[in-house]
């Protein structure tokens, strides 16, 4: 049957005292990942576990696992892809703040 | 710590939404971080309370909990804590809502029952009370009345309560309550045999299921405001083999006979109502047991028996950020003078220790709490 979906925002919260609604915001979206993270690594166990018990992996396979030249270098490709896309708000701030102070800089040598 | 259980055969009845791995998963991550935060932030949080509660002047003694709320106001850590506590809430929701839409399919079907031992009655024209529209109760999405024409709000409700209860209220039953409130009838009277019994805002049945297996012969109606809580209600008792007659009223005004019932109660129903429901519902309790019936009202304990400023804060802030309407107003009331009011006889208030079967007691009643769970607050009195 064609169903409506179950509501997912509840009627009425209200304002946490002294609390931004951006806090509360990345506060929910922190407890999020962190469920999600939770999810994935207990999906990962679960897969080792039935490819040892198929006999499609050894026990401490993974572990002893040791990445070749070339599996380092895509590893280390995706590492700073993912730190880029994770902290690309915290450069740009940065940025920001170094263009503003270099223009205020400029702006008093050339008065 | 108790395990969730996810076999649909080790459960005590199939209805319940079962998680996959990965919501599984989840939900036992909602409930460990439930922990966390009342046993890793909490304790904290309420050291801090108290070593401010000490320097808050003695001469105020009126309205304490607000002083003290001024003064945590000031710490991030005060703020943080209940912001945590209520996204753990929310996140405990979203994730349920989520396992439970994925097998909607498969509870329609399993909520088909083809020979009843009870019944359920809706009513498109009920008139919802105005405490359960103006916030979601323990901020479930939607609300005890929400009705899509499904039973999915009740399945939300049944395995959010499981998990909400973290097991203290007898794992995926959730009936302490009920089997409780049972016990207290039959410490009043153990030769109890009510022909009638009425459970005043029943939400999904958990704690009408005991009545109906304590007193087999009788026959007993539960009435809550929520079509779609009301509709699990019923297939769930089918399921656990009660025989449950259901109908979507309010506990102020029903539609029963004057005098037609011999033990009407209630769990706790009082705090998520409004001050002026809770006389209507005793004048309505009056009104339909028999002279010499019993009325039983089961509460959490009440905030006078706290002993502290910051546990009466606490308090508040759950009322406040979890939505729970009446939480002061039932958690102070007067309860012998509201009981003598609506016209009852051999008032008993005070606490029955929690009872995993009704049948089996303890047959206790006493003026002290136990503590929170191991005993339940209760007031009741004879028509």
């Amino acid at each position: 049957m064609t169903r409506t979906p179950l509501p997912r925002t509840p009627n009425r919260l209200d304002l946490i005292e002294g609390s931004r609604a951006l806090d509360e915001q990345l506060m929910a979206m922190i407890i999020a990942l962190t469920s999600e993270v939770t999810v994935l690594r207990a999906r990962l166990d679960a897969a080792e576990r039935l490819l040892v018990a198929g006999g499609a992996l050894q026990a401490g396979a993974i572990d002893a696992y040791v990445p070749d030249d070339a599996a380092s270098k895509e590893r280390e490709a995706l590492r700073h892809a993912t730190m880029k896309k994770v902290f690309r708000p915290l450069r740009e701030a940065a940025e920001k703040e170094l263009e503003a102070a270099q223009n205020a800089k400029e702006e008093e040598t050339s008065r | 710590m108790i395990e969730i259980p996810e076999q649909r055969a080790a459960l005590d009845h199939p209805l319940i939404a079962l998680p996959d791995h990965d919501e599984l998963v989840e939900q036992l991550f909602v409930r460990d971080l439930k922990v966390f935060v009342g046993s890793q932030l909490e304790p904290t949080v309420a050291k801090l309370a108290r070593h401010e509660d000490a320097a808050i002047p003695a001469a105020v003694t009126n309205n304490r909990p607000s002083a003290l709320q001024e003064r945590m106001n000031e710490h991030e850590s005060f703020r943080t804590w209940q912001v945590m506590k209520r996204e753990a809430q929310r996140h405990l929701w979203a994730t349920v809502a989520d396992s439970v839409e994925r097998q909607g399919d498969e509870l329609e079907r399993l909520a088909q029952i083809e020979k009843p031992l009870g019944s359920v009655r809706t009513n498109p024209d009920f008139q919802v009370p105005a405490y359960i529209l103006s916030g979601d109760i323990h901020l479930m999405p939607g609300g005890n009345a929400h009705d899509d024409g499904s039973l999915l709000q009740g399945a939300l409700m049944d395995r959010g309560g499981a998990v909400y209860m973290l097991g203290r209220n007898g794992g995926m039953l959730n009936d302490l309550r009920g089997q409780t409130a049972i016990a207290h009838a039959l410490t009043r009277f153990p030769d109890f045999a009510p022909q009638r019994i009425l459970d005043l805002g029943c939400g999904i049945g958990t704690s009408t299921v005991p009545a109906a297996k304590a007193f087999p012969e009788a026959e007993v109606h539960g009435v809550d405001v929520g079509a779609s809580i009301l509709r699990y209600a019923h297939a769930r008792a089918e399921h656990l083999g009660a025989a449950i007659h259901f109908s979507q009223q309010s506990a102020e005004k029903t539609d029963f006979e004057d005098g037609s019932f011999d033990l009407v109660y209630s769990c706790v129903l009082f705090h998520e109502t409004s001050q002026a429901a809770v006389m209507n519902i005793m004048a309505e309790c009056k009104r339909l047991l028999r002279p010499g019936g019993l009325m039983v009202h089961l509460e959490v304990p009440l905030l006078h028996d706290n002993t502290d400023t910051w546990t009466e804060l606490n308090g508040a802030l759950e009322a406040q950020y979890n939505n729970e309407p009446n939480w002061r107003g039932a958690l102070t009331a007067d309860y012998r003078g509201l009981i003598e009011a609506a016209g009852f006889r051999d008032l008993m208030v005070g606490y029955q220790p929690t009872s995993q079967s009704a049948r089996q007691g303890p047959f206790r009643f006493g003026e002290e709490s136990e503590g929170v769970f191991r005993s339940w607050f209760i007031a009741s009195g004879v028509a």
